[in-house]
C-alpha cells in the first residue's frame, strides 16, 4: 500500500530534523552582555533551587534589588520541588526553549553546563576588580571554572568536618578529637565508641553509592597524595586511593565501629538521637543538631601525616544567554550584588549557611551567626583547609557513581580496595571530557 | 484411619493465605494511627492504643498531599473520560467501519503494546518540553486518554454484538453516529465499566511517568508525592502509612463497592489481552 | 462471579449491504473520525518517540550539550558494560522466580477459591485486594514490614526462634523479597484469570471423568490443567512482561540497592536517563530491553502455536 522508498525517505528526513532537535547552540564567542545598556527595562527569571524560608529570602532581596533597580523585575521561583532536579528542569528549559536568566545549580554540573553554550562567559567580568573574586574560597572558585573559562558565580561554600558527640565521648572516658588527629586516632576512638549491646557506633558512612559516598573518600585520597583524574583519566586506582578506601575499610569490616547506611538519610538522625559517637559533615546539619539538642563539637578532619584538607561541595548561581545583551547584563548586575558581602549576609548567613566572601568575618551579622550556630566559626576555618575542588567535567556524575559503587562494595566486605577501584577506573574510562 | 474435619479441609489453606494477603494493609491502616513511640515500641505493637491522629496532621501540615489527591482525581477522571470517549469510538470503528487504511492503523495500535514505557519515556519527555507541558497535569495525563488495550478492548466487545439492532436502526434512517450514541452504547455499559475500572487502576496508580514528567511539588499526583516523601523521611513511618492510607482506600474501598466489575476486568485482561 | 461479556466473540454480523457509490468517500471519513483520534493518540505517542528513540540511541548526549552522534557504540559498549550485565542477571533471576510462582500460586488459589464453601466471598476479598495496592504504596508498607530493627516479619521470626534477618538491605537477600513483594501484590491478578478460566471448563468434562472413577487429582491434572494451557501462555507472556518492566516497587523499596543488587534493566535505564543524564545509553539500553521482550514473547507464541494452543 505505501511505496516502500517514499517511506524511507521520509523516515530519513524525520531521523534527521531529529537530530537536528538535539543540539546545542554553539559557543559564539562573543561577550553576551556586549552593548548592555544598564537602563534598560526588562525582565529576568531566577531559578533559586530553594524552598521554605530560603525561597521568601530570595523573593525579599529580589524585591530590595528592584527597588534599587525599578527598570529591573526579576520573577522568583523555586525552578524545582528539589535542587537535584534543577539540572533536569534545566534539560527540559534547554530542549523548549523556556530557561531561566539564572539558575541554581550544583557544582558537579559546572562541566554540564558549560558544554550546553548556553551559560555566559563570566572571566573577564568576575576578574574586573569591583567583583572583588578573590575573596571567594579557592575550591569554590575552581569548581565554577571549567577549561579555564568562568561559567558561574558560587552560591554557597561548604566544607566536611568531623562532628563528634561530647557525652559519647565522656561515657568511654575519651579525650575529645582535635584538630591534629590522625585516622588513626579516629579508628582507635571509633572502636572504644561502638558498643553492640547499646547498639552504638563509633562512626557511620553512606553506602547508597551516590555523590554522599564518594565525596567523603575524596579528602582521604588528597591528603595521601592522590588524585581523582589525571588529565582526562580516572587517577584513583592508584596506591593512595587504595590506602584511603583501606583506611574507611578496616573500620567497617574488621572493627565493625562503622555504621553502613543504605541511603543518605539515615545517618544524621542516629547521630542526633545519641547512637554514633562521630561522623563527617558539613554546616547543613548544624540545623538539626541544634534542635536535637546533644551536645556536640565540630574539628579539622583527621588527616595523614599532618595533612587535614577537606573537599568543599560548592553550589553555584549558573548565568544563561537568552541572545540579548541587556538581559545579561542585567543579571551579571543582580548577581554581582547578590554575592556582594554586604547581600551575603542577609542571605547565606541569615539562613545558616558559611559566609560567601572572607570579608564578612567581621562583620556584625556573622559575630550573630557563630553564636546562634554553635561550631559554625570551626566550619568556617575549615574552608582554608579545603584546598582542591572536585573535578567540573562533564561525565563527573558517572565517575562518582561508579566510584560510589565501588566504596559501598568494599565496606560492606564485597571486594577487596583495589580490585573495586581498579573496576571503577574501568568503567570511568572514556567517560570523562 | 481419616479423621472428619467439622469444616472443609480448604479453609486450612485458605485461612492462613486470606490472613497473610490482608493483614500488611490492616497493619498499614494500624501504623498510620500510632505515635513514633508506639511504632519504635520493642516487641512492636499491631494496634494502637487510641486514634491518634499525628501521621495524618504532620502529612498534612509537612506536603500539600491534598493537592496531590486532587491532582490525581483529576487526572484519572481526565484519563477515565478520554478513554471512554476516545477508545468506544475508536472500537466501534474498528469492528464496524469499513474504511480505507482500517487494517493498517489497527495493526499500528496493536503493535504499539509491544512498546515499552522505558523506550519512550525519553523522547516523550522531550517532546513534552517542547510543547511546554512537562510539569503540568497534561503531562501526566495525554498519555492516558487512550490506549491500544482500551482501543482492543472495546473492539472486540463491539464484534460480539448482534448487527440486527443497528441494522435497524439504520433502516429507520439514523445516521451512523446517532446509532452509535442511541443504540449501541447503551448495549456497551459491561464493557465500558471494564474500560473505566482499567482506566482508573493504571492512571491512579502510575508512578513511573509522572516521576519522569513531574518535578514540581504542587502538581505531584499522589503516588509521586508519596515516593518523594518517603525519600526524605524514611523513618517517618506514622507519616508515611498516612500517606500510604490515603492512596489506596480510595480504591480499595472502590474495589469492595464493586468487586464483580474489577474481577471481571482483571478476568478480561487475563483472558482477552 | 459472572463475566458479564462472552468469552469468545460470537460472530460479527456479517454481509452489510453496500451503499449508494456516492458514499464511499463518506464511509471512508466517519471511518476515522471514529478510529482517528485514539488511534493518532496512541501510535503519536510510541511509533514516533520510538523512532525518536532510536535516533538517540545513536548519541552520545546528556540533554544539555549538544549531541554527538556515535552509531552504534552505545550498543557496543553496553555489551561490554558490567553493570548492564549484572542489570540483566537480576531481571532474568527476578523473572524466573516470579513467572512460575504467579502462575502456581495463581491455580492452586484459583482452585481453592473455586469451592463451594463458607466465608468464599471474604477469602476471595482479601486475596485480590493488594492488587488493587499501587506498587508505590506496596513498596513503602514492605519496607516497614520488612524493616530489619523493628519490621512485623522479624518480629515474626522472633517469635519461631528464627534470627533476624536484614531483608531489604542484605545484599543477599533484597532480590528475593522484592519478588515476594511483588508476588504479594500480583497473585491476585493470575488467580482471578485462572477463576474465571476454571469456570469456563464445561461442567460434563469433570462430571464424564468422574463417573469414569477418575480421583480428584487426577481429574485436575488430565482434564483441568490441559484447559488451562491456553490461559497459561497468556499469563506467561504477561507476568513476563511485568516482571521485566518492574519499576515502582524497586524504587520505593531498595532503589536498586543494596550494592546494585536489585538493579534490573529498567531500574539501569531510569538511572541512566534521568540520573546521571546519559540518555544515548540510556535509549539504546532501553532499545536493547524491547528486542529482548519481542523476542521473549514471539518464543513463547511460537511454542504455544506449535502445541497447539491458539491464543494470539
Amino acid at each position: 500500500m505505501t511505496d516502500p522508498k517514499r517511506a524511507l525517505a521520509a523516515g530519513l528526513v524525520l531521523t534527521l530534523s531529529l537530530s537536528a532537535c538535539m543540539g546545542g547552540t554553539g559557543d559564539s564567542g562573543k561577550d553576551a552582555a556586549a552593548g548592555y545598556d544598564p537602563n534598560a527595562t526588562v525582565e529576568l527569571t531566577w531559578w533559586t533551587g530553594q524552598t521554605e524560608v530560603a525561597e521568601a529570602t530570595a523573593e525579599k532581596l529580589a524585591a530590595e534589588y528592584h527597588a534599587l533597580h525599578p527598570n529591573v523585575t526579576i520573577k522568583t521561583s523555586p525552578g524545582a520541588s528539589v535542587a537535584d532536579e534543577l539540572l533536569t528542569k534545566l534539560s527540559a528549559g534547554f530542549a523548549g526553549g523556556t530557561y531561566p536568566d539564572i539558575s541554581y545549580a550544583f557544582g558537579s554540573w559546572a562541566g554540564d553546563l558549560a558544554a550546553s553554550g548556553k551559560a555566559q562567559d563570566l572571566t573577564e567580568f568576575v576578574n574586573t576588580p569591583e567583583f572583588k573574586w578573590t575573596e571567594i574560597p579557592e575550591a569554590a572558585r575552581q569548581t565554577a571554572t571549567v577549561d579555564g573559562k568562568v561559567v558561574a558565580v558560587p552560591a554557597l561554600v561548604d566544607n566536611l568536618a568531623l562532628i563528634y558527640n561530647k557525652e559519647l565521648f565522656d561515657k568511654a572516658g575519651l579525650a575529645y578529637p582535635t584538630d591534629q588527629w590522625s585516622w588513626d586516632d579516629f579508628r582507635n576512638a571509633a572502636k572504644k565508641l561502638t558498643d553492640p549491646a547499646t547498639n552504638t557506633y563509633g562512626t557511620a558512612y553512606s553506602v547508597s553509592g551516590s555523590e554522599d559516598t564518594t565525596w567523603h573518600l575524596w579528602p582521604l585520597l588528597w591528603q595521601q597524595g592522590g588524585k581523582i583524574l589525571d588529565g582526562n583519566t580516572p587517577a584513583f586506582a592508584s596506591p593512595q586511593g587504595v590506602a584511603a578506601l583501606e583506611t574507611l575499610r578496616v573500620m567497617a569490616v574488621d572493627d565493625k565501629s562503622m555504621y553502613l547506611d543504605q541511603t543518605d538519610e539515615k545517618y544524621l538522625p542516629l547521630f542526633n538521637s545519641g547512637r554514633v559517637g562521630m561522623v563527617i559533615s558539613g554546616p547543613w546539619a548544624l540545623l538539626e543538631l541544634k534542635e536535637a539538642g546533644i551536645a556536640y563539637d565540630v574539628t579539622a578532619l583527621p588527616g595523614f601525616n599532618g595533612d587535614h584538607q577537606t573537599v568543599s561541595g560548592p553550589d553555584l548561581w549558573v548565568l544563561l544567554d537568552h541572545q540579548d545583551p541587556n538581559r545579561a547584563g542585567a543579571a551579571r548586575d543582580f548577581i554581582a550584588w547578590m554575592t556582594s558581602a554586604e547581600t551575603d549576609a542577609k542571605w547565606n548567613l541569615a539562613l545558616g549557611n558559611l559566609p560567601l566572601r572572607s570579608t564578612e568575618a567581621h562583620s556584625p551579622e556573622f559575630a550573630a551567626y557563630t553564636k546562634e550556630w554553635p561550631g559554625s566559626q570551626k566550619f568556617f576555618d575549615n574552608l582554608a583547609n579545603a584546598k582542591q575542588a572536585r573535578p567540573t567535567v562533564s561525565g563527573y556524575a558517572q565517575l562518582s557513581r561508579n566510584v560510589g559503587d565501588a566504596i559501598a562494595k568494599v565496606l560492606q566486605g564485597a571486594a577487596t580496595s583495589q580490585e573495586a577501584l581498579d573496576e571503577a577506573a574501568k568503567k570511568s574510562a572514556g567517560l570523562v571530557g | 484411619m481419616r479423621v472428619k474435619l467439622p469444616f472443609s479441609p480448604w479453609h486450612l489453606l485458605l485461612m492462613p493465605l486470606a490472613l497473610l494477603f490482608v493483614l500488611p494493609l490492616v497493619q498499614m491502616v494500624a501504623t498510620s494511627f500510632m505515635t513514633s513511640a508506639e511504632i519504635n515500641h520493642f516487641p512492636p505493637k499491631l494496634i494502637p492504643t487510641a486514634l491518634h491522629l499525628e501521621g495524618y496532621r504532620a502529612l498534612l501540615s509537612e506536603t500539600p498531599v491534598l493537592t496531590w489527591l486532587g491532582n490525581t482525581v483529576l487526572v484519572s477522571t481526565i484519563s477515565v473520560l478520554g478513554h471512554l470517549i476516545l477508545c468506544s469510538t475508536a472500537g466501534y470503528g474498528f469492528a464496524r467501519l469499513k474504511f480505507a487504511g482500517s487494517g493498517l492503523a489497527f495493526l499500528a495500535v496493536v503493535a504499539t503494546v509491544m512498546i515499552p514505557m522505558q523506550l519512550l519515556m525519553i523522547p516523550t519527555y522531550l517532546m513534552f518540553a517542547r510543547i511546554g507541558i512537562v510539569d503540568t497535569l497534561a503531562a501526566a495525563f495525554v498519555p492516558w486518554l487512550a490506549s491500544a488495550f482500551g482501543i482492543f478492548l472495546m473492539r472486540q466487545f463491539f464484534l460480539s454484538l448482534p448487527g440486527e439492532l443497528e441494522e435497524a436502526a439504520r433502516l429507520d434512517g439514523a445516521g451512523t453516529w446517532r446509532t452509535f450514541v442511541s443504540v449501541v452504547l447503551p448495549l456497551a455499559r459491561p464493557a465500558l465499566a471494564t474500560l473505566t475500572v482499567f482506566t482508573l487502576l493504571s492512571s491512579w496508580n502510575d508512578l513511573l511517568w509522572p516521576l519522569v514528567a513531574i518535578s514540581d511539588d504542587h502538581r505531584f499526583t499522589l503516588q509521586v508525592g508519596l515516593a518523594s516523601f518517603q525519600g526524605t523521611r524514611r523513618t517517618e513511618w506514622s507519616q508515611l502509612m498516612a500517606g500510604n492510607v490515603i492512596a489506596t482506600v480510595p480504591l480499595i474501598l472502590a474495589f469492595l463497592f464493586a468487586q464483580k466489575r474489577f474481577v471481571a476486568t482483571m478476568a478480561f485482561t487475563g483472558l482477552k489481552g | 462471579m459472572a463475566l458479564t461479556f462472552a468469552v469468545s466473540p460470537r460472530a460479527a454480523s456479517k454481509a452489510r449491504r453496500p451503499g449508494p457509490r456516492g458514499s464511499a468517500l463518506r464511509r471512508h471519513l466517519t471511518g476515522w473520525a471514529f478510529a482517528g483520534p485514539a488511534t493518532l493518540l496512541v501510535v503519536g505517542l510510541s511509533l514516533f518517540p520510538a523512532g525518536w528513540a532510536f535516533v538517540i540511541s545513536q548519541a552520545k548526549w546528556n540533554g544539555i550539550a549538544p549531541a554527538t552522534m556515535v552509531g552504534w557504540r552505545n550498543y557496543e559498549q553496553l555489551a561490554q558494560d558490567p553493570d548492564m550485565l549484572a542489570a540483566s542477571g537480576h531481571t532474568l533471576l527476578l523473572t524466573v522466580l516470579f513467572v512460575p510462582s504467579s502462575i502456581v500460586l495463581g491455580i492452586l488459589l484459583a482452585v481453592a477459591l473455586n469451592q463451594r464453601i463458607r466465608l468464599i466471598g471474604f477469602y476471595r476479598t482479601c486475596i485480590f485486594v493488594p492488587y488493587v495496592a499501587s506498587a508505590a504504596a506496596t513498596g513503602i508498607l514492605a519496607g516497614f514490614v520488612f524493616n530489619p530493627q523493628f519490621g512485623a516479619v522479624n518480629e515474626v521470626f522472633r517469635h519461631l526462634g528464627i534470627p533476624a534477618q536484614q531483608f531489604l538491605e542484605s545484599p543477599s537477600q533484597a532480590l528475593y523479597i522484592v519478588c515476594l513483594i511483588a508476588l504479594w501484590g500480583q497473585v491476585g491478578f493470575t488467580t482471578v484469570v485462572y477463576l474465571a478460566a476454571l469456570q469456563d471448563i464445561p461442567r460434563e468434562l469433570v462430571e464424564a471423568a468422574t463417573v469414569d472413577g477418575a480421583g480428584k487429582f487426577r481429574v485436575f491434572r488430565h482434564v483441568t490443567l490441559p484447559e488451562l494451557r491456553p490461559v497459561t501462555v497468556f499469563t506467561a507472556v504477561w507476568q513476563t512482561i511485568t516482571a521485566m518492566q518492574l519499576f515502582d516497587l524497586i524504587y520505593t523499596t531498595t532503589r536498586g540497592g543494596p550494592l546494585n543488587s536489585t538493579q534490573t534493566i529498567v531500574y539501569y535505564i531510569y538511572e541512566l536517563a534521568f540520573q546521571t543524564q546519559r540518555l544515548g545509553y540510556g535509549a539504546a539500553a532501553a532499545y536493547v530491553l524491547f528486542a529482548v521482550t519481542l523476542l521473549l514473547t514471539l518464543v513463547v507464541i511460537w511454542y504455544s502455536r506449535r502445541r497447539g494452543a491458539e491464543v494470539f
